[in-house]
């Protein structure tokens, strides 16, 4: 029996492989590891975003944390953040001695990551109850101020001398310029 | 279709059925192409984002390892006003409780507080006033009490107390009173 299988035909049915061996080679070589590479970006990129989102969550949450500190301790951080001024003091710390002045004792010393430098003063008061007050203002006064031992209280006359060193702590590294 | 034995019919490589396979390879291929190129695009576009998202995250990384800097600041200042404050007032406390003290018949002249201790300056009428209602006082708060006398001119006392505190002695007492609380816990 012979098969009669014109020029053409076989024209066609070469064509016909040739195109399928090379749809099967692009499907499997090119295709389908392209798409494996796509959705394992798609499966990376949507966990980088979870990720993204945690950060930014905790981004917000940490800033909310310093706003609010930032709000409640205003006062102490302006205080850290101001240079000592002895007139300034003296001025503002004057209605409860009847005579006030301040002295620099020892140069700027650190504590921690604070400047720390003492300051001798001598006044006069009238009574035990004008230093008590004094010791309530210096909480809320400008700068953070401890008062140190010694004091001293000493009977003149009507008055009482007192004398005693206070320690002021600042943040600003340019305190020794106001002094 | 009319035949001829004159005109033969035209060939053509191109016959209605290989147009029809051509076409159909062709619609295969553009859609096998486009397919590819949209994958390729999109791995494109996927890099670009990823890259986007984590200079993201190392923004967000600075600005939290900032915000916690100035966080820790606040902190430590807070604490430590906190603990100037609180010393402020324990030191006036301490002041008014000493002047309450002093009993109306002794009049100081002098007192000097220490870290550790307190010198008194003064006058009393006789020494039983002082040892009774200035010294007993001041015995109970000190662990080490010294007075000493000498006549003024009115025929009253002056004197001179000092009084200091055992630092070794008051650590073993907040040690022993830390233990009992954590005993009662």
């Amino acid at each position: 029996m012979k098969i009669n299988i014109s020029r053409q035909n076989i024209y066609m049915l070469l064509i016909s492989i040739f195109l399928l061996i090379f749809v099967l080679l692009f499907s499997f070589l090119v295709l389908i590891p392209e798409g494996k590479e796509y959705r394992e970006k798609r499966t990376e990129l949507k966990k980088e975003q979870r990720l993204l989102m945690e950060y930014q969550n905790f981004h917000d949450e940490t800033h909310d944390l310093l706003k609010t500190l930032q709000s409640e301790n205003r006062t102490i951080m302006r205080a850290f953040d101001t240079g000592f001024n002895p007139n300034k003091f003296e001025k503002k710390h004057a209605s409860y001695f009847a005579s006030l002045s301040v002295s620099k004792n020892h140069s700027l010393s650190k504590e921690g990551e604070f400047s720390v430098y003492e300051v001798n003063t001598s006044s006069q008061i009238s009574s035990p109850k004008n230093f008590y007050e004094f010791l309530e203002s210096v909480n809320k006064s400008d700068w953070i101020i401890g008062v140190n031992f010694p004091i001293e209280f000493k009977r003149e006359g009507e008055l009482i001398k007192s004398s005693f060193s206070i320690k002021v702590y600042s943040n600003s590294k340019d305190v020794n310029e106001t002094l | 279709m009319k035949y001829s034995y004159i005109k033969p019919r035209r060939k053509t490589l191109l016959t209605p059925e290989l147009k029809l396979i051509l076409a159909f390879f062709s619609i295969t291929l553009f859609m096998l192409l486009s397919t590819y190129l949209f994958l390729v695009f999109k791995d494109y576009m996927f890099d670009n984002a990823k890259k986007e998202i984590l200079n993201n995250r190392y923004d967000l990384n600075v600005s939290i390892s900032q915000m916690k800097e100035q966080i820790r600041s606040i902190e430590v200042e807070k604490l430590l006003s906190e603990k100037i404050y609180t010393q402020n007032s324990v030191l006036k406390e301490s002041i008014t409780n000493l002047f309450d003290l002093v009993p109306e018949r002794i009049t100081l002249s002098r007192a000097t507080l220490l870290e550790n201790g307190l010198i008194l300056y003064g006058i009393t009428p006789n020494k039983d006033v002082y040892n009774f209602m200035l010294q007993a006082p001041l015995r109970s708060i000190f662990h080490k009490t010294y007075s000493s006398f000498y006549p003024a001119k009115n025929g009253w006392y002056s004197f001179v107390s000092t009084n200091y505190i055992q630092e070794d002695l008051m650590q073993t007492q907040s040690n022993d009173e830390k233990k009992e609380l954590e005993d009662e816990d």
